[in-house]
C-alpha cells in the first residue's frame, strides 16, 4: 500500500509527459496480459479443435464405411440403411466447419478405394447436399472460397457444372482460375484445354507444370489442335503449346514452330529452337544456321544443342567457324563435333589456342 | 551546454520512437502477409509438381568443412528431398578431417572426369570430382577443392552446377522433405515479376528428436540461451522478413537455405570471398544488378513464412557471441560496400527503405545503444538522473518488447503451430519476460565487438562454430 501511495504522489507530480509515458505503460501492461489470455485461449482452442476435428472424422468415416457397405449389390437402389446414413450425415454438418471435414473425410477414403466403392462416394457427396455447398461457394466474394468450391467439385467430378465454374475463366486471382483449369483439364482431359483459345491472363509455369500432369495421367497420344494456341497472343499459351508440342511430338505444327522463330520473345525463340531439335525438324536448322550471328547468345546456345543431335559433315565449315567462340558452351559444343566429324581435323587444332579454357575443353573431350 | 543536452535527449527519444514504430508498422504487414500466403496456399497440391520431370532442375549446394561428423547422415537428408528434378553437390572445402573418405565409402564414390565451366574464379580442385556408382545416389556429386572459404565453396558449387536454380545451404542444416517444393513456388507462381531468390524461416532444432535425417518431434530445449533465439528467429523471421519482402525490400536470404536464379547469381560475379556476410551481399548485389539494368525489369526476393529449414543454433555464449560479432561484421562490409544505394532514388524502395532502415536499426542500434548507457552512466555520476523518467522509460521499452515477442508467438500459432506440447505457450510466454536479459546483452556485447574488429582487427574472418550435430539423438540443451 505504501509503495502504491508512493507511485499516486510520484504521478501526481509528474510533468505532462511522464504522466502520458505511465499511461502507455498502462495500456502496454493491458496489452500484454490480454495478449497471454488470447495465446492461451488460442492454444487451448487448436488443440480442442483438433482433438474434435480428429474424433469427427473418424465418426464420419465409420458412417461412410457402413454407407458403403450397406447397398443392396444387386439393385442401384439406396438401400434403407444408406438413407439413415445419409440423413445422419445431413444432419450432423448443418455448420460448414463439419461439412468441410465431411468432405475431407470423403476426399481421404475416396484415394484409398477404386472402382464401384469410389462411385458411391460420389454419391454420397451429391445425396449428403454436399454439391450445392460447395456450388454456393462459387457464388461466394471470397477468393478462396471460390477457388475451394470449384477444387471440390473438382474432386468430386461434377461435370455439369463447367459453366459456372468456366464464369472464373478471367477471375482477378490466380488461384480462382489455377482451379477453373485444373477442373476442366481433370474432367474433360484435352477438350477442356479450348479456355486457351479465351483466357486472356497468363498462366503461370506453376500451372502449366500442374496442367501437363494431370493430362500425362491420360495414355492418349491424341491431343487437340494446338496450333492456334502456338499462334496465340498470350505467351503463356503459346510456352504451354510448346510443352505440349514436346510431350506429345507434335510434328504436325512445324510450319507453326518454324515461324516461331520470329516471335519477338527471346524466351520462346529459344524454347522453339529445343522443340525443334527434338523434334528432329531438319527444314529449320539451314535457317538457323544462316541466320546464326544475328541470333541471341541463348538461341545460339540452344542452336549447338540442337546441332550436336542432327550434325552432318556439311556442317563441318560452320563447326569450324565456332571452335574459338567465345562462349564456353558453344566452344565445347562445337569441339565434341568437330571429333566425332573428323578426329584428324580435331587433333590438328589442339594447338590452335593457348586460351587456357580452350585447352582445358579440348583435353577433356580428347579423353572423354 | 543545456541545448546540447536537450538535442541529444532529443535525438536518442527520436531513435527509440522510430525504432519503435517501425517495428509497429513492419509487424503489422507480417500478419497480413502471412494471413495471405496461408490463404493463397491452403489447397495447392504440392505431389503434381513433385513428381513431375518437367519441373525446374535445382542444385542443392552444400559446403562442408571438417563435417564428418555428421556428413553421411546430412547428405543422406539432402538426397531425401521430395523434389524430381535436383542434384545435390557437396563441396568439401579443404577439409582437414576424413569427411571425403567417409562420403566414398559410404555413397561408393569413384572420380570422374568433369568438365568446369569456370565462370566464377575459385580455390582449384584439390582431390577430384567424384560421382556415385550406385544408382539411387546418382544425383550426388562430391567436389573436393582447396580450402577458400564458404563462399568460394559456394561459388564452386555454382559452376559446377548444370541446372536452372540453386539452392545454396548449410550442410549441417536441416532440411524439410518438401523445402525445394515449398521455396520453388515463388519463382514459378510470378507472371509478371521475376523472383531472383526465395528464403523461408529457419527454426532451430536443438532439442528437437532428429532420426535418419528427419525431424520426428519438435521440443523446447531447457537450454535458457537457446530459448531465446528460438524466440528471437521468431521475431525475425515471422514479423520482420514477411514484411519485408511484401515490401520488395527484402536485403538478406538466410546463409542457412536460399535458393537463387542461377544465372543472375553468375552474372553478379557469385558470392564475395571477401565478407564474413556473404548470404546479404550476394542478395544485395543482385538486387543492385537488376536495378541497374537499362529495361528495369520487375523482379522481386521472395520470401515465404514456412519453416523449412531446421538449425542447430549456438548453446554457450562463447560460440554465440563469435557467431553474432561475424554477423555484426557482415552487415557493416555489405553496407559499406553497397553505401551507394543508400537514399538513392535510382534503387527504388531497396535505395530509399531498405537500406536506409538497415543502416539505422541494424547497423547504427548497437552503437545507439551503447551510447545511450555512456550518457546514462555520465547522468548517474553527476546525479542528474530524473529516476521516474528512467523507470518509465525502461518499462515501456521492456513491456514492448515482451508484447512483440508473445505477438511472435501468436503468429506461430495462427500459422505453423510447431510447438503443441501442453506447458510450451506458458514456457514461451516465460521466455519473453526473461529473454531481453539473458541474450539482448551478449547481442549488445557482440555488435561491439563485431565493430571494433571490423575496424581495428581485420584479420578477423569466420570464427570457430562448434557444433554438436543433430542427426540420430536429440540434444541435450
Amino acid at each position: 500500500m505504501v509503495v502504491f501511495n508512493y507511485f499516486i504522489e510520484l504521478f501526481e507530480k509528474s510533468d505532462l509527459i511522464i504522466e502520458f509515458v505511465w499511461f502507455l505503460i498502462a495500456m502496454l501492461l493491458f496489452l500484454v496480459i490480454t495478449i497471454i489470455i488470447y495465446l492461451k485461449y488460442l492454444r487451448s482452442t487448436l488443440r480442442r479443435n483438433e482433438k474434435s476435428k480428429n474424433k469427427l472424422e473418424k465418426e464420419f468415416e465409420t458412417a461412410i464405411i457402413t454407407y458403403l457397405y450397406a447397398g443392396d449389390p444387386d439393385s442401384k437402389e439406396i438401400s434403407s440403411d444408406q438413407l439413415l446414413i445419409i440423413e445422419g450425415l445431413k444432419k450432423g454438418t448443418s455448420k460448414s466447419y463439419r461439412k468441410d471435414i465431411l468432405i475431407a473425410t470423403m476426399l481421404k477414403l475416396g484415394y484409398e478405394i477404386s472402382g464401384e466403392m469410389a462411385e458411391s462416394i460420389d454419391k454420397l457427396y451429391i445425396q449428403t447436399g454436399l454439391k450445392e455447398y460447395s456450388l454456393s461457394k462459387l457464388k461466394n466474394k471470397k477468393w478462396n472460397l471460390i477457388a475451394e468450391g470449384i477444387r471440390e467439385l473438382t474432386l468430386f467430378e461434377v461435370k455439369e457444372v463447367q459453366h459456372l465454374v468456366k464464369e472464373h475463366l478471367n477471375h482477378p486471382k490466380s488461384e480462382v482460375r489455377s482451379e477453373m483449369q485444373l477442373y476442366l483439364v481433370n474432367l474433360f482431359h484435352f477438350k477442356g484445354l479450348d479456355f486457351l483459345n479465351e483466357i486472356k491472363t497468363p498462366i503461370s509455369e506453376w500451372d502449366q507444370i500442374q496442367l501437363l500432369e494431370v493430362l500425362q495421367l491420360y495414355k492418349t497420344q491424341e491431343i487437340s489442335d494446338i496450333s492456334s494456341w502456338l499462334k496465340s497472343s498470350n505467351e503463356s499459351v503459346v510456352f504451354f503449346s510448346l510443352k505440349l508440342a514436346k510431350i506429345y511430338n507434335q510434328y504436325g505444327v512445324k510450319e507453326e514452330l518454324i515461324a516461331l522463330l520470329q516471335h519477338p520473345n527471346v524466351n520462346v525463340r529459344v524454347e522453339a529452337i529445343h522443340i525443334i531439335s527434338h523434334l528432329d525438324i531438319i527444314e529449320a536448322k539451314n535457317e538457323l544456321k544462316t541466320n546464326f550471328n544475328t541470333l541471341d547468345l541463348e538461341e545460339q546456345i540452344a542452336f549447338f544443342a540442337m546441332i550436336e543431335e542432327t550434325y552432318e559433315l556439311a556442317d563441318k565449315p560452320f563447326i569450324l567457324d565456332n571452335i574459338l567462340n567465345p562462349n564456353f558452351e558453344i566452344k565445347y559444343s562445337a569441339l565434341k563435333i568437330l571429333k566425332e566429324l573428323s578426329l584428324d581435323e580435331f587433333n590438328s587444332f589442339k594447338d590452335l589456342s593457348l586460351d587456357p579454357q580452350f585447352i582445358k575443353i579440348i583435353n577433356f573431350v580428347e579423353s572423354n | 551546454m543545456q541545448n546540447t543536452i536537450l538535442v541529444i535527449r532529443f535525438l536518442f527519444f527520436l531513435y527509440g520512437f522510430m525504432l519503435i514504430g517501425s517495428y509497429i508498422v513492419l509487424g503489422i504487414i507480417s500478419v497480413i502477409e502471412s494471413i495471405e500466403y496461408m490463404k493463397k496456399n491452403s489447397f495447392v497440391n504440392y505431389n503434381k509438381i513433385l513428381s513431375s520431370n518437367i519441373s525446374p532442375s535445382i542444385s542443392i549446394i552444400a559446403p562442408a568443412y571438417n563435417e564428418s561428423l555428421n556428413i553421411i547422415e546430412n547428405v543422406r537428408s539432402l538426397l531425401s528431398c521430395h523434389y524430381a528434378n535436383y542434384d545435390v553437390i557437396i563441396v568439401n572445402d579443404g577439409s582437414k578431417d576424413d569427411s571425403l573418405e567417409k562420403l566414398i565409402e559410404a555413397y561408393n564414390l569413384v572420380k570422374v572426369d568433369f568438365l568446369i565451366n569456370e565462370q566464377i574464379p575459385t580455390q582449384p580442385i584439390r582431390d577430384g570430382i567424384y560421382k556415385s556408382t550406385n544408382p539411387a545416389f546418382e544425383k550426388l556429386i562430391v567436389v573436393d577443392k582447396e580450402n577458400g572459404g564458404k563462399a568460394d565453396a559456394l561459388n564452386m558449387g555454382l559452376n559446377i552446377s548444370t541446372n536452372k536454380y540453386v539452392a545454396c545451404i548449410d550442410v549441417d542444416c536441416l532440411l524439410i522433405e518438401d523445402a525445394l517444393l515449398k521455396l520453388i513456388k515463388p519463382f514459378l507462381e510470378t507472371t509478371d515479376t521475376k523472383v531472383i531468390a526465395a528464403g523461408g524461416v529457419i527454426r532451430i532444432a536443438n532439442s528437437c528428436i532428429i532420426k535418419q535425417g528427419k525431424l520426428i518431434d519438435v521440443n523446447l530445449p531447457k537450454n535458457m540461451m537457446v530459448q531465446g533465439q528460438i524466440l528471437e528467429y521468431l521475431r525475425a523471421f515471422l514479423l520482420g522478413r514477411m514484411a519485408w519482402s511484401r515490401l520488395n525490400g527484402l536485403l538478406v536470404i538466410s546463409g542457412a537455405f536460399g535458393l537463387f536464379d542461377k544465372k543472375i547469381a553468375i552474372e553478379v560475379g557469385g558470392y564475395d570471398i571477401h565478407t564474413v556476410g556473404e548470404d546479404m551481399e550476394i542478395i544485395v548485389r543482385m538486387r543492385r544488378y537488376m536495378e541497374e539494368l537499362e529495361d528495369k525489369p520487375k523482379y522481386k526476393v521472395a520470401y515465404i513464412p514456412d519453416p523449412l529449414c531446421w538449425t542447430e543454433a549456438p548453446d554457450n555464449y562463447k560460440t554465440f557471441i563469435s557467431q553474432r560479432n561475424r554477423w555484426t561484421r557482415g552487415t557493416i562490409e555489405t553496407l559499406r560496400k553497397h553505401r551507394k544505394i543508400g537514399l538513392n532514388r535510382k534503387y527504388g524502395a531497396m535505395g530509399l527503405l531498405s537500406y536506409p532502415y538497415w543502416f539505422l536499426f541494424e547497423r547504427l542500434a548497437p552503437i545507439v545503444e551503447i551510447l545511450g548507457l555512456l550518457y546514462f552512466g555520465l547522468l548517474v555520476f553527476f546525479g542528474k538522473v530524473r529516476w521516474d523518467y528512467t523507470i518509465a522509460f525502461i518499462l515501456v521499452a521492456y513491456l514492448f518488447t515482451v508484447l512483440f515477442s508473445i505477438i511472435a508467438i501468436i503468429s506461430e500459432e495462427l500459422t505453423y503451430h510447431q510447438y503443441k506440447k501442453k506447458g510450451t505457450g506458458l514456457k514461451m510466454v516465460i521466455i519473453s519476460f526473461t529473454e531481453p536479459f539473458i541474450i539482448h546483452p551478449f547481442i549488445l556485447y557482440s555488435a561491439v565487438m563485431g565493430n571494433i574488429d571490423y575496424y581495428f582487427n581485420k584479420k578477423k574472418k569466420w570464427g570457430a562454430m562448434t557444433r554438436k550435430g543433430m542427426s540420430n539423438t536429440q540434444t541435450k540443451n
